[in-house]
C-alpha cells in the first residue's frame, strides 16, 4: 500500500511506516523510553531526506507526548516553574538549532552531521543500556543500584556548580532550590538536539534532573514530558516555518503506529521481565548504530550522490 | 483506458482522412494533456498515439521541465566516508526519454543526433560554481550517470509499435517522483539517415487534491501550516492516548 508523501516527495509503504511507529511505540511501552531516537534513523534508512526525517520526528513526538503529558498533569506530577524555565532554554536552543539546520542544509552538510550525531548518541545510549541491563540480568539489580550510586557521585561536582551559579530560585513542587541557569542550559542543549536530531531528549533530561538537579523522581517524568511536548511542538512549527520540512502524512501515520505500539507494549510489559526487555532495546539501539557506522565506513558504490531541489 | 485509446485511434484515423493532415509526415496525439499527482500516485503509463504517411523509422523524445540538482562527492574523513564537495547542476531537464523503432545511433549520424538533442549525455548543463574544464567534466559525467541509473534519462529502442506503416503507439512510463510542469513530446520521422518529419505535443504534470493543498500550504503559508499541523498532531495524540484512559477511569 503505497502513499505519496507531499513534502518528502517520495512514495512510502504505509504498512512499513505504521510498523516503524508501532515497533518504537512498543519498545517505549515496554521499557518506558521515548524512542524518538529510533524513528529518525529508520526513516533515513527508508530514503526519507534527513531534514524531513528530523522535522517530522519532532512533530510525531509532539503528537505522542500530548496524551501522556495530560495524564501526568492530572496526577499533579509536573513542576510548572521548573518546566517553564526548561522551556525558555529549549525554545532558545530549538530556535537556534532550526537555523543551524538551515545553514547546514545550505552548505550540504546536514546529512553528515545528523548521521554522526546519531552514531555517537545511539552508541552511548546502547552501550550504557547494555551494561545496565546485563548487570541487572546477571546480578539481580544490586550492581545496578551501585552503578547508579557511582554515577551520582561522579556527577556531584556538577551539582556543586549548579548550587554556586547566580539567580537562585525555589522550586516548591520539586522541593529544591537552585540557580535557574542550570535548567536553562539543560533546556537549550535538549532543544538543539530536538532541532538537529528530531529527538525529545528525555534520555538526557531525566538522568540530569534526578542526579544533578536532585528533583524527586515522581515529578521528573511529568516535568520532562511537559518540556518535551512544548519543545517538540515549537521545533515542529519552526521546522515547518523555516525549512518547510514537516511531512504531515508521514507524521500522522507514525503517531497512529506509535500509539498502537505503546498500548500493546504497556500490556505486554506487565507480563515480561523488565531487565530482559531493556536488554532487547539495548541490542536494537546498538544494531541501528552499527548499521549507521557500516554505511559510514564502507566505501560507497558511487562516489557521487544527487539530491533534487524541492519543487 | 480502453475507451480513451479508442477515441485516440478514431481521432488519428479522422486526421488521416483529412487531405490537409495527410500532407503532413507525422501526427501525434498524446493520450492526455494532464497528469495529476495525488496521494496514491506511484508513477503513470501514458500512451502517445500517432500516424505517419508511409514507411520510416520513428524517434519520440520526452523532455521534462528543467530542474536544479545538487551533486555531492564522497570524501574520506579518517575511516569515514562523508559528503565532501558539492555543486549545483542547472539547466538540465528533469527527465529525458528517447524512444525509437531501432537504436538511434543506427538511424542517424552523430551530427544529426546532436542537432535534435538525441544524445542522453549531450544536454547542455551549467555547473555552479564555475570550475575548470577537467573538473566540470567529472561532475557532468556523474550527473548523467546518476540520472540514467535513477531511470530519469534513458533510451528504449523497442518502445514504439508501428501498425502497417501508418499508425504507431508508444508507451511512456513516468516514474513516481515527477517534477511538476510542462513535458514536451517531440516525434521525429527518420528516413535514410535524415529527419524528414517533425511534430510536437505536450502534457502537464501537476499536483492535485490533498497533495496540492498540502504542498501550497507548507510552502506559501509555512508558519500557519506548521502551527495548525502541530496542533492537529497534538490533538490526535491526545485523543488516541488520553480519551480511552478517561473512559476507563
Amino acid at each position: 500500500m503505497e502513499l505519496f508523501l507531499p513534502i518528502a516527495h517520495m512514495d512510502v509503504n504505509v504498512v512499513l511506516i505504521v510498523l516503524y511507529g508501532s515497533v518504537v511505540g512498543l519498545l517505549s511501552g515496554l521499557v518506558g523510553v521515548g524512542g524518538g531516537f529510533l524513528i529518525t534513523p529508520l526513516l533515513i534508512f527508508t530514503g526519507v531526506p534527513p531534514i524531513v526525517a528530523v522535522s517530522t520526528g519532532a512533530a510525531q513526538m509532539a503528537g505522542t507526548a500530548s496524551g501522556a503529558s495530560y495524564l501526568h498533569w492530572r496526577h499533579g506530577n509536573i513542576d510548572f516553574k521548573m518546566g517553564l524555565i526548561l522551556l525558555i532554554g529549549s525554545w532558545l536552543g530549538g530556535g537556534s538549532g532550526v537555523y543551524l539546520a538551515k545553514a547546514l542544509l545550505h552548505s550540504g552538510q546536514f546529512g553528515n552531521v545528523v548521521v554522526f550525531l546519531y552514531v555517537v548518541l545511539l552508541g552511548l545510549i546502547g552501550v550504557s543500556m547494555l551494561i545496565e541491563s546485563l548487570r541487572a540480568v546477571f546480578f539481580a539489580g544490586a550492581a545496578g543500584e551501585a552503578g547508579a550510586g557511582a554515577a551520582a557521585a561522579s556527577r556531584s561536582w556538577l551539582r556543586t556548580l549548579v548550587e554556586r551559579l547566580p539567580w537562585q530560585l525555589r522550586f516548591p513542587a520539586s522541593g529544591v532550590r537552585m540557580s535557574a541557569v542550570g535548567p536553562l542550559i539543560l533546556g537549550a542543549a535538549v532543544g538543539i538536539l530536538t532541532s538537529l536530531m528530531g529527538v525529545g531528549g528525555g534520555f538526557i533530561m531525566v538522568p540530569v534532573m534526578i542526579y544533578v538537579l536532585k528533583m524527586p523522581t515522581k515529578v521528573v517524568v511529568g516535568t520532562s514530558l511537559f518540556q518535551l511536548l512544548f519543545t517538540t511542538a515549537a521545533v515542529s512549527v519552526m521546522q515547518a516555518g523555516v525549512n518547510h520540512s514537516v511531512d504531515p502524512f508521514l507524521a500522522l501515520i507514525l503517531i497512529l503506529g506509535s500509539v498502537l505500539g505503546t498500548k500493546l507494549g504497556a500490556r505486554l510489559g506487565a507480563r515480561l521481565p523488565a531487565e530482559k526487555l531493556r536488554l532487547i532495546l539495548a541490542l536494537v539501539v546498538l544494531a541501528v548504530a552499527v548499521k549507521m557506522i557500516v554505511t559510514l565506513v564502507m566505501p560507497p558504490s558511487d562516489m557521487y550522490d544527487m539530491t533534487i531541489e524541492a519543487h | 483506458m480502453a475507451r480513451a485509446l479508442r477515441w485516440l485511434f478514431l481521432a488519428v484515423a479522422a486526421m488521416l482522412q483529412n487531405p490537409s493532415w495527410a500532407d503532413e509526415p507525422l501526427v501525434v496525439v498524446p493520450e492526455t494533456s494532464e497528469v495529476n499527482i495525488n496521494t496514491d500516485f506511484a508513477g503513470s503509463n501514458l500512451k502517445a498515439v500517432g500516424a505517419m504517411n508511409g514507411p520510416g523509422d520513428l524517434i519520440i523524445k520526452v523532455v521534462g521541465p528543467q530542474q536544479e540538482a545538487t551533486l555531492s562527492r564522497e570524501t574520506k574523513l579518517g575511516p569515514f566516508w562523508v559528503e565532501g564537495d558539492t555543486v549545483k547542476v542547472e539547466g538540465a531537464p528533469s527527465l529525458l526519454f528517447l524512444y525509437a523503432t531501432a537504436p538511434i545511433a543506427s538511424l542517424l549520424p552523430a551530427a544529426e543526433q546532436e542537432k535534435y538533442g538525441l544524445l542522453l549525455e549531450g544536454v547542455p548543463v551549467q555547473i555552479r560554481p564555475q570550475l575548470q574544464a577537467h573538473a566540470a567534466t567529472d561532475w557532468r559525467k556523474a550527473f548523467f550517470r546518476l540520472k540514467e541509473r535513477q531511470g530519469y534519462y534513458y533510451e528504449d529502442d523497442h518502445a514504439i509499435r508501428v501498425f502497417g506503416d501508418r499508425l504507431y503507439i508508444a508507451d511512456i512510463r513516468l516514474p513516481g517522483d515527477l517534477q511538476v510542469g510542462d513535458y514536451f513530446v517531440e516525434t521525429l520521422l527518420v528516413k535514410s539517415g535524415k529527419v524528414v518529419g517533425h511534430t510536437t505535443g505536450h502534457f502537464n504534470v501537476r499536483l492535485s487534491g490533498m497533495e496540492r493543498w498540502v504542498w501550497i500550504a507548507a510552502h506559501d503559508h509555512s508558519w500557519l501550516f506548521g502551527t495548525f499541523f502541530t496542533l492537529l498532531a497534538m490533538l490526535l495524540g491526545f485523543a488516541l492516548n488520553a480519551i480511552p484512559y478517561r473512559r476507563t477511569v
